[in-house]
């Protein structure tokens, strides 16, 4: 069953932490005006992604960012010709032109790039087809990514007041960790101010505290707390209304509650509707 | 005569007046009927005050089914529905990913209000594209303490089994 909506309403980054804490598997499509993109996830990491305009061949990549020489992108063409139905990154790592971990390592940069001008997008209409699965090239497949620092990057990049006010209203909410961060946290890379944040994170005191002892902006503050939000490692709580100094504070959270008995008899009679 | 009370809340066109009518023993009241903003675009007849109804549980008990206004404009009417409820049902149309984020605005307003029973209810399970309740579940970043019921307000046995789960947390933190 497909999960259909629109990044305006469901961001990105949203729908990665869906991924990964769902360890979903299958194919997201994404397309806003003429601009399409593909990516493919297999239990909640990704293993490609592509934007459908690329114009630009994996030979093309590969000369751009200075791995290959025109000669040897072309040498790579002729033997593809010559070998048939062989993928040019397998001619590549066949003929020893270039190694796997260097094929790897660049293709898992295009699809990174991919991904984070993803982020971008203020809307778009997505399309999640569970199951669906990539025909994957074991050579030219990097290792299948985890999502977390592509969404802590692609936030980084994001420069939306609206968004991010989305989760956190006002400077008074207050950042804590969320039950189970540990093993997530310790993939994540964090920049220097992100540790500055992260490190003040505590449960009690407010996003405004954190502002003045960091002496970084409340937009850069909010920006890197929204990160680790979406990446499931905080949550931010509203503070709680301060106790009334009445003397009663200690009545207990079951002083409102209502009586087993009353709570018994409505249950009967709606078991008998 | 005692009466107790029960609020049902959620984004325009989640199934609030289909919910209490499937399971109310009296019309449901819906106090104003005209949509006049966009609204009417979603469905003909929108919920723009409260919607209304009743079950008699003995001859001394009642319970009344508060549905919330949909609409933003209305926030203020949550607070007044608020006030001495048993709990809270959240409805959320799982078709539509472009309510959620008024459903979390939702659900942050009432429990920051009041530390209140509630549960979450995912309606319109019965179409193709519902989101199931543990996508639900992530979309919305609910805790796992928080039920997400399956739902069809439609259904009146569906709508039984939303209120019987509410009651079921109630229970578990009511008084001797």
């Amino acid at each position: 069953m497909a999960l259909v909506g629109n990044l305006r309403d469901f961001a990105l980054a949203d729908f990665l932490y869906l991924i990964d804490r769902g360890y979903k598997t299958g194919s997201l499509q994404l397309n806003r005006q003429s601009a399409a993109a593909t990516l493919y996830f297999e239990k909640g990491k990704l293993l490609y992604a592509a934007q459908a305009q690329e114009r630009e061949s994996l030979g093309e990549m590969l000369q751009r960012t200075g791995k290959l020489t025109p000669q040897q992108v072309q040498q790579a063409v002729q033997l593809q010709q010559t070998d048939g139905n062989q993928s040019l990154g397998t001619v590549l790592v066949e003929h020893d032109i270039i190694t796997r971990e260097d094929l790897q390592r660049h293709i898992q940069t295009h699809i990174e790039e991919t991904v984070y001008s993803l982020f971008g997008w203020p809307d778009g209409e997505f399309c999640f087809n569970a199951g669906v699965k990539l025909d994957r090239d074991d050579v030219q497949s990097p290792v299948p990514l985890g999502v977390e620092n592509l969404i802590m990057e692609g936030v980084r990049r994001v420069d939306e007041w609206g968004r991010i006010k989305d989760h956190i209203p006002n400077t008074d909410m207050i950042a804590r960790f969320v039950d189970q961060p540990l093993e997530k946290a310790k993939s994540i890379n964090l920049t220097p101010d992100e540790w500055r944040i992260f490190a003040r994170i505590n449960g009690k005191d407010s996003i405004k505290e954190v502002i003045s002892r960091t002496g970084l902006s409340e937009f850069d503050v909010s920006r890197i707390v929204y990160g680790f939000i979406s990446a499931g490692l905080v949550e931010v709580t509203r503070p709680r209304p301060p106790v009334p100094a009445t003397g009663r504070a200690g009545a207990g959270a079951a002083a409102g509650a209502p009586k087993r008995s009353l709570v018994s008899r409505i249950i009967n009679r709606i078991r008998g509707m | 005569m005692q009466t107790v009370k029960m609020v049902i809340s959620g984004a325009v066109n989640a199934g609030k007046t289909q919910f209490i009518r499937a399971i109310s023993e009296i019309e449901v009241v819906s106090t104003e009927r005209k949509a006049s903003d966009d609204t009417k675009l979603l469905k003909g007849e929108t919920t723009v005050a409260m919607d209304f109804g009743r079950i008699t549980i003995s001859d001394d008990l009642v319970l009344h089914l508060f549905g919330t206004p949909g609409q933003k404009r209305f926030d203020f009417m949550w607070e007044i529905l608020s006030e001495g409820m048993l709990g809270l049902i959240v409805l959320v149309d799982s078709t539509r990913p472009e309510t959620f984020r008024e459903t979390n605005r939702i659900i942050d307003f009432f429990t920051s209000q009041r530390d209140a029973p509630y549960v979450v209810a995912a309606n319109k399970q019965d179409h193709e594209n519902a989101w199931a309740p543990d996508e639900l579940r992530l979309a919305l970043r609910l805790p796992a303490h928080v039920k997400i019921v399956p739902c069809v307000a439609t259904q009146k046995d569906s709508v039984k089994n939303v209120l019987l789960e509410l009651l079921y947390v109630i229970m578990q933190r009511s008084a001797d």
